[in-house]
């Protein structure tokens, strides 16, 4: 186990690795010049002077090399885009809202789903059954986007429930200003809800059929002890890939979320730096996603080793 | 010895499906009495395995057993009994034995815990007893290292042994009748000839009765005391072991003792088969199930369907030929086994 853990770590390193590099060589090769809006107006030796600073005057393949070691040390260099900030910055300022948002929804989104799943499962083919259903496909099919600002516009707007928009900031910023996080929270975890109470439902339906079921039955097992006993942990195997993708997703932020509720959170830097090209930041957060993406790639591999026996490697000696 | 156990009168089951609604077993009956084999033996689809678990009452949707049916267990009828007491019933007084151990164990729960499993539902014993004793029992059923195989899971276990420990969940209940489906088909022949010599050896330990469903009368010739052979979800011919092998009464009997295959062939002999298929149990035929398959099939055998005719010693056979209108047929019936080869 040792062994195997020691290996999965190193290609966890390579496959960083590999990601940093295929950042840097696709954003290199979309078009375009990401000082060429600061620089337009300015003198010919003070653009110089700015293309040198951010290095941008080397060759290619020396700044990649040039990129790569300063980020072994963890410097992912200045934002071209915003001066003065660097990635480290941008994230202690902005990761904690939209980690707590992913990780309340996560939390709400998940147990619901996972609960509405087995309900589903075991009153199969009962209205119960449909009306689960029909909620998991309309919360599946609606963008987030539609059902925040439905949200906004009557539980917060016309019954005056909730705050409109805000975060809470400062000594709240993780445990308090719950009022604030409730209608975030509820728009962020629809999609779990609704992921997650049919996969469940899927999984369970599966299990159910297996001898293993009947051969439960035939002991004089009940129901509810079938289901606790033999169905659920064998249900969860599916669930255990899916679930810390979602967390990964989760903890770096919506992008739609964060904008419609006017949360200070990361999600919107996403797609604001790749538009201006801003190497640092973008460098940044895809290795950071990447890193978080791959550790929970691993722990979902010694996760599944706990709850499937067949998988553990190497077995007992 | 005489003591009934289990007695099944007309059981009849359906599958409501989309297509019509599939007769799988229509009309049987039979009883187990106290400590003796009774094997129910035929081919794929002619029922034996739903009549194993309509004993268990384990017939799931779409599947439904019919109005009329009536299995009794000890002097109580299983289909009128309560959820509560089903579960009490179920792995108590009766266990099962499945085809495919690896299917029918639990992939995520270690060995012993299930075969406890059994014991703390029951309220047999606290839980740590319980461990105690699933260890005994796979001990019993002759697993070496027994304590610590109990802690491994079924995938660590071989197809013999994973019925082993079948068995041995069976067992825990300490059961009065022992439900065998196709106990061996998914094993090697040398597996199957352990596995059934431990069943022999556990029945004489316990006492309990054993309904050994399986398609291999060859598994049979040897624990059975007395053998239904099925045909299209009808038994057509039952009898003491010793008759159904040495004086068999229905040709479809016949036919299945010609296609075990023998030690004494050639390999020039082909392997002697029964030509066609059953018939559609969605629209089962009015007459007699074999007769499009029997090489001795009469008009009447179209129309109607034969009674069972008694030969003494509870043999009995449903099929025309035995009525006293039938043309007598040269060496059908044998009165040896020599005869029959």
């Amino acid at each position: 186990m040792l062994k195997y853990t020691v290996r999965r770590f190193l290609e966890m390193l390579l496959t960083l690795f590999i990601i940093a590099s295929a950042t840097f060589f696709l954003l290199e090769a979309v078009p375009g010049d990401p000082l060429l809006e600061r620089v337009e107006r300015l003198p010919e030796s003070v653009a110089q002077n700015m293309y040198h600073k951010y290095g941008l005057d080397k060759p290619t393949i020396e700044r990649y090399f040039i990129t790569m070691k300063g980020m072994l040390k963890g410097d992912f260099g200045e934002s071209v885009r915003m001066p003065g900030y660097d990635i480290h910055q941008l994230l202690k300022e902005t990761l904690a809202p939209s980690a707590r948002l992913g990780i309340q929804s996560i939390l709400v989104g998940v147990t619901l789903g996972l609960l509405l799943g087995i309900v589903a499962a075991m009153f199969k083919g009962t209205w119960l059954d449909y009306i689960i259903v029909f909620f998991s496909v309309l919360l599946i099919s609606v963008p987030t986007l539609i059902f925040g600002l439905l949200l906004q516009k009557y539980v917060a707007g016309e019954w005056g429930l909730f705050p409109i928009i805000g975060w809470p900031k400062g000594a709240d910023l993780w445990f308090g200003g719950w009022k604030y996080t409730v209608l975030p929270t509820l728009s962020g975890c629809f999609s779990y809800v609704a992921t997650y109470s049919r996969l469940l439902k899927t999984s369970m339906l599966d299990v159910i059929n297996q001898d293993y079921v009947l051969a439960a039955r035939a002991k004089g097992l009940s129901e509810p002890q079938i289901v606790r006993r033999h169905i659920l942990r064998n249900a969860f195997i599916p669930i255990i890939t899916v679930l810390p993708m979602s967390v990964a997703f989760a903890l770096t932020g919506s992008f739609f979320i964060e904008k419609i509720y006017s949360i200070p959170g990361f999600g919107r830097y996403f797609i604001e730096s790749v538009q201006a090209r801003d190497l640092s930041i973008v460098l940044g957060q895809t290795v950071l996603m990447a890193a978080v993406y791959v550790a929970v790639v691993f722990l979902v591999d010694i996760l599944y080793t706990v709850v499937d026996p067949r998988i553990r490697v190497g077995g007992k000696q | 010895m005489t003591e009934t156990i289990l007695e099944i009168k007309d059981l009849r089951v359906s599958y409501d499906t989309y297509a019509g609604e599939v007769q799988s077993v229509r009309g049987i009956s039979f009883d187990v009495k106290k400590g003796e084999t009774v094997a129910i033996v035929g081919e794929s689809g002619c029922g034996k395995s739903v009549t194993a678990k309509s004993i268990m009452q384990l017939i799931a949707k779409p599947g439904r057993i019919k109005e009329g049916s009536s299995i009794v267990f000890d002097g109580r009828n299983v289909l009128k009994m309560s959820k509560k007491e089903l579960r009490a019933y179920r792995g108590s007084d009766c266990a099962m034995i499945f085809q495919d151990a690896l299917t029918s164990l639990d992939p995520t729960m270690r060995v012993g815990k299930q075969i406890a499993e059994v014991l703390t539902i029951h309220g047999k014993c606290p839980k740590k007893e319980a461990a105690e004793k699933a260890v005994d029992l796979l001990r019993r059923v002759g697993i070496p290292n027994a304590e610590l195989r109990a802690k491994e899971y079924p995938h660590q276990f071989s197809g013999g042994m994973r019925q082993r420990a079948m068995i041995a969940t069976a067992l825990a209940g300490d059961p009065k009748l022992l439900i065998a489906d196709e106990p061996t088909t998914a094993l090697d022949v040398t597996i199957q000839a352990q596995i059934i010599d431990l069943m022999k050896e556990l029945q004489q330990k316990t006492g309990a009765a054993i309904v050994l469903i399986t398609h291999d009368l060859g598994v049979v010739a040897d624990i059975a005391d007395r053998i239904c052979v099925m045909y299209s979800g009808k038994i057509v011919e039952r009898g003491a072991s010793a008759d159904i092998f040495y004086r068999p009464k229905h040709p479809y009997t016949v036919s299945l003792l010609k296609a075990v295959p023998r030690l004494d062939l050639t390999n020039k002999q082909t392997l002697a088969t029964i030509d066609g298929t059953p018939p559609d149990l969605l629209a089962p035929p009015a007459g007699c199930p074999f007769s499009t398959r029997c090489k001795y099939c009469m008009p009447v055998c179209k129309e109607e369907m034969p009674g069972a005719t008694a030969f003494g010693n509870g043999h009995e056979a449903s099929c025309w030929l035995h009525d006293p209108r039938a043309p007598k047929v040269e060496g059908l019936f044998c009165e040896t086994k020599e005869a029959c080869r």
